[in-house]
């Protein structure tokens, strides 16, 4: 039986609703919620694909009016309207509370964002249309409100518009207003994008992998019985579901 | 505790003792020898060990008359007055070290030691005065014990590349405490995996200071280095330096200290501890950055190897070999740091005239102040040992406060306060492990703070733990 780490269309939508004080909604923690994997994908073979792959290795394509930068400016106009420091620190505590719980079982250091003060975690799925869903966590409150504006803005992507986002569209965002331009070492913000760009990455990979394993395996042997084919791999996960419809 | 009262704008003042005038030019200086400084009360000087009062009502305190000289301390950040509690990450630079700097790029600028004219031989002449007076700050016996490096970080990389890959082989040993900073901890896993010798750290004990009768127990002849701190920049605790090199010397070992916390803070005396290497940063200690020094016995840094190769450091260049020169040129390859080196000359003439016991016996009151205010801020952690009649403290503290993470208190201390305080791990993960933490917050004091300092912080974070709530 197959367990694709998808988030459910109902959940959709509550990614996409305005940024407001009372959007008290948790995105993930209705019951219908599948519990997100990590990729399991080895990673000698993802960085042999990384370093050969069209998409990744391709020059940096403009955004032009991608969800992720609707949502971006957004946090911007947001975050600009609250000129004094308390009320955007209040503001980023409020979007901390919203964040959803995170397993124990995934604060794990395959799964931490290297190079913050804080610990942060990050775990990613990519769902049936090759979308990508995060779920984000911290032991700093701060940082948390950062994960929540973070997992918002690039929720529901495909890893091309997530691949492209740079630090100048980033750069624009100055939740905090410290005028943080420059990679630093305490800079959670540009850090957890590094993070979720590389987990980017591997899903994508992954998911051609698989494809490539699903395709090969379809190749009938004169020896086959037939029935192998498109049942074989069990570990395909959001593919085989539309596979099974087209065949 | 009586104070140094200093005359501002002259920084002249006069003692039955000992005087020292500063100038943004002149080397001209007195050498202190061992460190007795008086003040300008008519009571006899401090020394460490006496009962740290809090100063009269009728004379300002140190940091209240050294304050003016720092123009940095003098700014609003977030809308709020600067209250700087990171003086253990850098120092703030007093003006005449900033127009030191300043006049040698204006009026005398030019490359040192191979030069014959006027502005060369000017600048080689300063960079060398400032070489005899970090010697004269430490004790040292001769300047050319004095090696000037990038900082204490690349004075460390010094002693492990130089002495260590020709003084170390497989089995040999060479001990630390969990507590020392990266910089003294790296540097010698890198050399071990070289040549194959092994590391032995000393753990903490119950008064959270490294445990020194088990520091004892682990040398043997197989120790051939001790590497620890004289200050720790977490735990705030003092280590028995002398003590540690004279069991270090009776096994054979070589010590090396990491001073960057005590130099700028207290008197040191290199030939009293009896160290064979210490290193220190200029930036730590009210100098510029890019520069601080290594400490070496004569007869050690004559035996080493270089480190650094290039210009300066050599005597006879051919194609396939060269001869080298004497140290501590030996050691400085390249153009260095002249006008930095210069700078710290200045900082260490503006030190040395207020006087390191003065400074010292200050922070004592100023960081049992701290300590006391901090002691009282509900469910807090501070880390290291409790200061008391046998145990002295630095002027920093290390904590947390339950349920906040560190670095959202030092955020909100910084954009709602305009507190500067460091969160993390401080440069020293192994310690935090040890301490069972990821992370502290920090606030570390220097002579030109004040009580109001102390109290504004206090009061920051007390505000800053019931936003959390």
């Amino acid at each position: 039986m197959l367990s694709p780490p998808f988030i459910t269309a109902s959940h959709t939508n509550l990614f996409t609703q305005p940024l407001n004080k009372n959007n008290n909604h948790s995105p993930l923690t209705t019951k219908t919620h599948q519990k997100l994997k990590p990729p399991i994908i080895s990673s000698s073979s993802i960085k042999s694909q990384r370093q050969t792959h069209p998409i990744l290795t391709a020059p940096s394509l403009p955004l032009t009016t991608s969800s992720i930068t609707v949502k971006l400016n957004r946090l911007t106009s947001e975050f600009n309207t609250l000129t004094e420091p308390i009320e955007r620190v209040k503001r980023l505590l409020h979007y901390a509370s919203l964040l959803p719980p995170f397993e124990d079982s995934d604060r794990v250091p395959e799964n931490r964002i290297s190079g913050c003060s804080t610990q942060v975690w990050v775990v990613s799925a990519m769902d049936n249309d090759g979308k990508l869903w995060f779920r984000a966590d911290s032991d700093s409150e701060i940082s948390k409100g950062f994960c929540w504006c973070l997992v918002w803005a690039l929720n529901g992507a495909c890893p091309v518009e997530v691949l492209h986002v740079t630090e100048r569209d980033l750069g624009h965002v100055d939740i905090l207003g410290l005028g943080l331009k420059a990679q630093s070492r305490i800079n959670t913000w540009h850090n957890l994008l590094l993070g979720m760009q590389k987990a980017a990455k591997d899903l994508l990979i992954r998911r051609e992998l698989e494809e490539k394993a699903f395709y090969s395996s379809m190749v009938v042997d004169d020896d086959d019985d037939h029935s192998g084919g498109v049942f074989a791999n069990g570990k395909l996960s959001g593919i085989g579901v539309s596979l099974v419809y087209m065949h | 505790m009586e104070v140094l009262l200093l005359k501002v704008p002259s920084f002249k003042f006069s003692s039955p003792i000992s005087c020292c005038s500063i100038s943004t030019r002149s080397s001209s200086y007195v050498k202190f020898g061992f460190r007795r400084f008086s003040s300008l009360s008519v009571s006899a000087s401090s020394t460490v060990n006496e009962a740290v009062t809090e100063p009269s009502l009728a004379s300002p305190s140190l940091g209240h008359t050294t304050r003016p000289h720092f123009p940095i301390l003098h700014q609003e950040v977030n809308g709020k007055k600067l209250v700087y509690l990171d003086n253990a990450a850098t120092s703030q630079k007093p003006t005449i070290v900033l127009e030191t700097l300043q006049s040698y790029y204006k009026a005398y600028n030019s490359n040192v030691h191979r030069g014959i004219h006027f502005l060369s031989a000017k600048a080689t002449d300063e960079y060398e005065s400032a070489r005899r007076k970090v010697a004269t700050f430490i004790n040292a016996f001769d300047s050319r014990e004095i090696v000037f490096t990038r900082n204490a970080t690349e004075a460390i990389n010094l002693v492990a590349y130089s002495w260590g890959l020709s003084n170390l082989k497989r089995g040999d040993e060479i001990i630390l405490t969990v507590a020392e900073h990266h910089s003294a901890i790296v540097p010698w896993q890198l050399l071990a995996q070289k040549v194959g010798a092994v590391l032995k750290f000393v753990n903490l004990n119950q008064d959270e200071v490294p445990d020194i009768d088990k520091l004892q127990e682990l040398l043997s002849r197989k120790t051939k280095l001790v590497v620890v701190h004289h200050v720790s920049n977490v735990l705030a605790s003092i280590l028995p330096i002398r003590d540690i090199a004279s069991w270090a010397h009776d096994v054979g070992a070589k010590v090396l200290v990491d001073a960057c916390q005590s130099v700028p803070h207290m008197p040191v005396d290199v030939q009293s501890l009896n160290v064979d290497f210490l290193v220190a940063s200029s930036h730590k200690m009210c100098g510029p950055t890019g520069i601080g020094f290594l400490y070496g016995k004569i007869d050690l840094l004559s035996s080493m190897p270089p480190f650094l190769g290039g210009g300066e450091m050599i005597s006879d260049v051919f194609y396939d070999h060269s001869t080298y020169a004497e140290p501590p040129s030996r050691f400085e390859a390249g153009t260095p740091a002249i006008g930095e080196a210069i700078g710290l000359g200045a900082a260490i003439d503006y030190l040395s005239g207020i006087g390191m016991q003065t400074i010292h016996d200050y922070e004592v009151y100023l960081g049992r102040y701290l300590y006391e205010r901090l002691l009282s801020v509900p469910n807090i952690r501070i880390y290291g040992p409790a200061p008391s009649e046998k145990t002295e403290r630095v002027a920093l503290c290390s904590f947390n406060v339950e349920n906040i993470q560190a670095t959202d208190l030092a955020t909100l201390l910084d954009q709602l306060h305009g507190v500067a305080i460091r969160s993390g791990h401080h440069c020293a993960q192994p310690l935090h492990r040890f301490l069972g933490v990821n992370a502290s917050a920090r606030a570390s004091l220097y002579f030109y703070n004040t009580k109001e300092d102390v109290d504004n912080f206090i009061q920051a974070l007390n505000d800053t733990i019931n936003f959390f709530k």
